[in-house]
């Protein structure tokens, strides 16, 4: 253990309980405590727009269904391409108790919090299913399975009545102490909500890697066959890995469903699904800061591009069609860039920062 | 030496007096500026649509029409001195974009709202009503309207186009009660006019519906078609997209199951409504489109008149392809603006001040006397508390060599009025 605990500058554990610590320094804490303090208090300093508070809140809604992604993509080494629909199964678990109740329902209004956690639920419920083909498929092939799951929900929500065949099901406002959630705070509201989520569910996946659940999914995803010897059970650890995906996935679709106050099939298609394993890469698999990082570099970058098509369209009328062709253009150059030349992600360059810093003024 | 000084100092005295001189005149010019913006008003319009990505093929052209009109009016000045801020973005047909747009335009200061698709109409219904925002959306589906204040649809809904289709298709068969079957997209989108299409059948309508077909991304309609027809059905009623239209012509051409006339024994007349057709179709299906059936409620720059030769100038002068210049969903974007400029003109001439309360109130007083006649389209634009479509008249086209050529006079189905 290092004598001093605020700039630790090498490995000095003593025991596995120090080396599996959250902060592995004071100054790790300090600036913990700092950021979410920053990001606590901002919003009532700085006044933003709806427009970037959206951004914002449908950033760390995606934060939290990046946590799920990662737990079975970048932990567990299973390839999902079907994250959008474990997350539209919580997004529509909060519309079918709307349509059934009714979208004013006390418990669609009042018991929000009640809401979410059963979205988390039904998603996990839903991952587990889809997580069972896992017990006998690997790699592309797995892909595939959770690929139809993406398909077979698609068509389900469009064909069924009950689902209103993909339309927009409207979810009422959600009231808190101070009264009903109306339109002026509605975005600060669920910012703070969602805020709170994130760091919670991320000190939980934190938590989750230092269990022996946590180091199975890692064992299994660097060798099942080996991990097998070691007395884990492989089927078992890729079925809940699932789970944990889709309760993650289910809390975000919950959240997107209060957020935007309807539920439609529209943001939960393949391209939705492409986008968050997109957010994954981006950000680092196998990483909590990549899971922080992926979502606001992708909606940064939608945002920017954006911009810059619409200046472009502003400078040359005509070239309006060109310009607009800039976002997914530049979305499919970052994602092929970043495979080829930071495969690891920005958790990666996060990782050099801090060891630079760690270390300094020594280079290695 | 002196000399050379008394120059210089002069020189830099006149200069510099020059210098002040031209400031002030900058001033005084700017005080002028000033003072005419004080008086002029800017009214900001927004437009979130789908330029890029599905359906865009319609949204393009549509945007453009919108883009264009609206400069017209500034140039023009038809608002006088005041102008119009027309913000116009891509949402590439995605509701959670849509919805970032909207709400940006709304810190701009937006006074009048035009969206696009049916998904987002829907998905920000809520908003609208909240926010008071009156809306003219490029979707015409009946739905917009359930539980809404605001949306107002700028021709007929889908459902009263296709019972209109129906009426016209049963007015003119010959032989007993025709059998029909229908091709619709498969969303909500397509399948919304089916169950007002079979009331309409229940009041009293004389067809019979045989097959409801929802078609999936098929390249060929073979199967489908030789099933219709052992169903002996002969007429084909089209809600979607031009390119599976243009699929079903194509195959039913090679199949040689095209009637030559309406309603031929043995052969499918297809007919269509508002989305199925348009120049595109022609594009996509070539000779195959030849004797489609087609509703709108907008005129056509096939059949010159006053409205499209005033929109051709209009795709020209501002340089806009022939294929833009032509197509109806041009013609669809210019109409809404011109709806959205319409209110606005009737609040100024009014003196009330143009903001969303004031510019919703226009909308609805714009019936009877106070309709609004843009040349565009086949009937007025009429709006009421109660009666938020807004050209209530249909126009049928049909393809004759290559072109698409009126069929009779504008008409109002009278099963839309005891359906609808």
């Amino acid at each position: 253990m290092a004598v001093n605990r605020w700039v630790a500058t090498g490995n000095f554990f003593s025991s596995y309980q120090e080396e599996q610590r959250i902060f592995i320094t004071h100054t790790d804490r300090l600036i913990f405590c700092v950021a979410v303090t920053l990001l606590f208090i901002w919003p009532l300093v700085f006044e933003l727009s709806n427009k970037f508070m959206l951004v914002i809140d449908n950033t760390l809604i995606a934060i939290v269904a990046i946590y799920g992604l990662n737990l079975v993509t970048g932990f567990a080494g299973l390839i999902s391409i079907g994250h959008a629909a474990f997350v539209g199964v919580g997004a529509y678990t909060v519309a079918s108790f709307a349509t059934v109740l009714g979208d004013r329902h006390l418990l669609i209004t009042h018991g929000w919090p009640l809401m979410i956690v059963i979205a988390g639920f039904v998603g996990a419920g839903f991952g587990a299913f889809v997580g069972l083909p896992a017990l006998r498929l690997k790699h592309l092939y797995l892909a595939i399975a959770t690929l139809s799951f993406q398909m077979i929900f698609q068509w389900v929500i469009n064909f069924m009545t009950f689902f209103d065949q993909g339309q927009t099901i409207p979810v009422g406002r959600v009231f808190w102490f101070t009264g009903r959630i109306v339109r002026r705070q509605h975005y600060l509201f669920w910012y703070y909500v969602i805020l709170v989520l994130v760091v919670v569910l991320g000190f939980a996946v934190r938590n989750l890697l230092r269990t022996r659940y946590g180091r199975c999914l890692v064992a299994v995803r660097d060798n099942d066959r080996a991990a097998d010897a070691m007395g884990m059970h492989p089927g078992f650890t890729k079925v809940y890995a699932f789970a944990l995906a889709g309760f993650f996935a289910g809390v975000a679709g919950a959240l997107h469903a209060y957020l935007y106050r309807g539920v439609g099939i529209e943001s939960f298609t393949l391209h939705q699904s492409i986008t968050y394993l997109a957010m994954a890469i981006v950000g680092g698999l196998g990483t909590v800061v990549g899971s922080l990082c992926g979502p606001a570099a992708i909606q940064a970058l939608d945002l920017a591009v954006e911009s810059l098509a619409e200046h472009a369209g502003a400078l040359l009328p005509a070239a309006l069609n060109l310009s607009t062709a800039l976002r997914p253009l530049s979305f499919g150059l970052v994602i092929v860039l970043f495979l080829m030349f930071e495969p690891r992600g920005i958790a990666n360059w996060w990782r050099i920062i801090r060891s630079y810093v760690k270390l300094w003024p020594f280079r290695y | 030496m002196n000399a050379k000084r008394y120059f210089s100092m002069t020189t830099i005295f006149a200069a510099a007096l020059s210098l002040v001189f031209s400031c002030g005149q900058q001033q005084a010019q700017q005080k002028q500026i000033a003072q005419a913006q004080k008086e002029a008003r800017v009214y900001k319009i927004g437009l979130s649509l789908a330029i890029t990505g599905p359906t865009s093929d319609a949204g393009n052209p549509y945007s453009k029409g919108v883009e264009d009109y609206l400069r017209f009016v500034n140039e023009e000045k038809l608002l006088g001195d005041d102008k119009i801020e027309y913000m116009i973005r891509d949402d590439q047909y995605k509701t959670d974009v849509t919805k970032r747009n909207f709400e940006d335009f709304l810190t701009e200061g937006m006074v009048f709202y035009l969206n696009y698709s049916t998904g987002s109409t829907l998905g920000l219904k809520k908003d609208f009503e909240e926010e008071k925002m009156p809306v003219v959306p490029a979707s015409f589906h009946a739905g917009n309207l359930v539980d809404s204040n605001y949306i107002f649809l700028p021709i007929v809904s889908y459902s009263s186009q296709m019972i209109g289709l129906s009426d016209f298709l049963v007015s003119n068969h010959t032989g007993g009660t025709p059998k029909v079957a229908m091709f619709i997209h498969p969303s909500a989108f397509g399948r919304g006019p089916v169950e007002d299409t079979k009331n309409a059948v229940t009041a009293g309508l004389k067809m019979d519906i045989v097959e409801v077909v929802e078609h999936g991304k098929d390249l060929d309609n073979t199967a489908m078609l030789k099933r219709l027809l052992s169903k002996k059905v002969r007429y084909v009623l089209c809600h979607t997209v031009q390119s599976p239209v243009a699929t079903l012509l194509k195959d039913a051409q090679r199949l040689g199951v095209i009637a030559q006339r309406f309603g031929e024994s043995g052969k499918l007349t297809f007919l269509g409504v508002h989305y199925t057709g348009g120049n595109d179709l022609i594009a996509l299906a070539g000779s195959a489109a030849e004797n489609f059936y087609w509703s709108t409620s907008y005129t056509l720059t096939s059949e010159a008149g006053s409205g499209t030769l005033a929109q051709l100038a209009l795709a020209k002068r501002y340089g806009r392809d022939d294929k833009a210049a032509n197509s109806h969903n041009y013609t669809n974007g210019v109409m809404v603006a011109q709806i959205a400029v319409e209110a606005i003109r009737r609040a100024k001439a009014r003196g009330v001040a143009v903001n969303r309360a004031n510019l919703y109130q226009e909308l609805l007083g714009m019936n009877g006397y106070n309709a609004f006649y843009p040349l565009t389209t086949v009937g007025p634009v009429s709006y009421s508390a109660t009666d938020k479509e807004g050209v209530d008249t249909l126009q049928i086209y049909r393809v004759q060599q290559g072109v698409f050529k009126r069929v009779g006079a504008p008409f109002v189905s009278e099963f839309t009025k005891k359906v609808m």
